[in-house]
């Protein structure tokens, strides 16, 4: 049983913390997405096509075994949730990049009217609106991520899918527990849909 | 570009046939395959053999990955190992040719494929436990393995299982060697990774204090890394069974009747000589007893 807790909380914590590892990142290379510098435009195209377009399990396997290589030996826990925040941040961006874009363009020409600098009207104008368009974009990123988590039971986390293979491989008994694994992950998940649709209601 | 990725595929549509005829001549099945028994007894009508015969071929659960056990060599498209030989030879015995079909199992998978009728057999490293008789008939045990530990060369600390209890030891995913260092020693910490190389790396990157796994796959590990060191002797005994749809006893009796009469002719000590004997030094075994 203890071993169904550990990769439960693990599964859990993987996410939380991979997630807001993913915001923080992602919300930096909107930014950069964003910002009138073509320089910073393309550091933040490049970040985003990068690390979207390579498979994450490709990430995993290349930040436990390639880092070690490089001297830099982490957890793997950690590990793991390095290689998922850096390649859900990529979503994220898009995510939040799109979702200033929704934005109607006459309230930056407003802004900008105004005398607000870039910050200013980011900051006060374009943000406030622009979040209430991202949620559901995120939430999605979110359960995807959950999901994605699984992963990390390649490399060595004891997370949920590992543990449940782990009690597998001493029962036999795959369809039980499979099911019992799949119907937790369905409970993460549609609290994340439940406090999307919450937190939409709340920013409308 | 395109003409490369249709190579690429077409290798990959080699790989996946994996019949028997797409096996090059001179290979070491085709010896085994010389001196192979085929069935000449009585057939009940409806029988799992009488199905397997009409539909020509064998369906095998197994792996792709497992070195001298179940491997699929990627330029030949030939499956190699024990388990791999082992099913060709039972699929001619049945048959009356090598003709297979692997399906790729996982540990998840097996009880089902069985259950359902995806597959005919599994072959592979499936070993016979008590809370798996209970859901799959096994013939045999056609191997006795063991598990085994290796440590980076100079360790210290680490002679046998019991010296594992608190430290990190590395195993393969859903292997036996995850429930064999449960048992030795409950208060390892156990870190699992998806194949062999894999987990020779994690150690090699100090992942782990020692990696438990196959003696044989160790044995190979070692002889290809200087850096590998095995320590004792395998501590566990694990009965590999042919995995059997659930209480299919006539099946599992004529399959157990094989696995015998390969054991007495020889042939069963020839495929281990052929594959886990490529890297084990000493004698072929004798063939485990098989229960009647």
């Amino acid at each position: 049983m203890s071993l169904v807790l550990e990769g439960f909380l693990n599964t859990v914590a993987l996410t939380l913390l991979s997630f807001c590892g993913a915001l923080v990142v992602g919300g930096l290379v909107a930014v950069l997405r964003i910002v009138p510098v073509p320089v910073l435009r393309g550091a933040g195209a490049v970040y985003v096509e990068v690390w979207r377009n390579v498979p994450l399990l490709a990430w995993l396997v290349l930040f436990v075994f390639g880092l070690p290589e490089v001297g830099v030996t982490m957890p793997l826990f950690w590990t793991a949730f390095t290689a998922i925040a850096l390649y859900e941040a990529a979503f994220v961006a898009e995510a939040l990049r799109s979702g200033v874009h929704a934005v109607a363009s006459g309230q930056g020409e407003a802004a900008r009217a105004l005398g607000l600098t870039v910050r200013q009207s980011l900051r006060h104008v374009i943000l406030p609106q622009a979040v209430k368009n991202v949620v559901q974009p995120l939430a999605n990123i979110a359960i995807a991520l959950t999901m994605a988590t699984a992963l990390a039971g390649v490399v060595g986390v004891v997370d949920m899918t590992r543990a449940a293979q782990r009690i597998n491989l001493e029962i036999a008994q795959p369809l039980l527990v499979f099911t019992g694994v799949g119907l937790c992950y369905l409970v993460m998940a549609a609290g994340i849909g439940f406090g999307a649709r919450v937190l939409e209601r709340r920013l409308a | 570009m395109g003409r490369l990725f249709v190579a690429a595929l077409l290798l990959f549509v080699a790989g996946c046939s994996g019949g028997a005829e797409s096996v090059p001549g001179g290979s070491k099945i085709d010896a085994l395959l010389a001196k192979a028994p085929v069935y000449a007894g009585q057939v009940t009508p409806g029988s799992a053999v009488d199905r397997i015969r009409k539909r020509g071929e064998l369906l095998i659960g197994g792996s792709q990955d497992a070195p001298l056990l179940s491997q699929l060599d990627p330029i030949s498209g030939e499956l190699t190992g024990f388990d791999a030989y082992l099913g060709k030879l039972l699929a001619q015995y049945i048959v009356g040719k090598p003709s297979t079909e692997l399906l790729t199992a996982t540990s998840e998978t097996r009880e089902p494929l069985l259950a359902n009728g995806t597959v005919d057999v599994i072959l592979q490293t499936y070993t016979i436990t008590p809370a798996r008789r209970e859901r799959v008939s096994f013939a045999g045990p056609y191997y006795r393995s063991g598990q085994a530990i290796a440590v980076r060369k100079g360790t210290s600390g680490v002679s046998k299982p019991a010296d594992l209890a608190g430290k990190t030891v590395i195993v393969g995913a859903n292997t036996p060697g995850v429930t064999a260092v449960q048992d030795a020693a409950p208060t390892a910490k156990i870190v699992e990774f998806g194949s062999d190389p894999e987990c020779v790396t994690a150690l090699k990157q100090g992942r782990g204090d020692a990696y438990v796994q196959d003696q044989a796959i160790l044995v190979a590990d070692a002889s290809k890394d200087p850096e590998l060191e095995l320590v004792g002797e395998p501590f566990t005994e694990d009965p590999y069974g042919i995995g059997i749809k659930h209480g299919d006893t006539e099946f599992t009796a004529f399959v157990d009747g094989w696995l015998r009469e390969i054991g007495k002719s020889g042939l069963w000590q020839e495929v281990w000589r052929q594959t886990i004997g490529t890297v084990v030094t000493g004698e072929a075994p004798a063939p485990p007893a098989i229960a009647s």
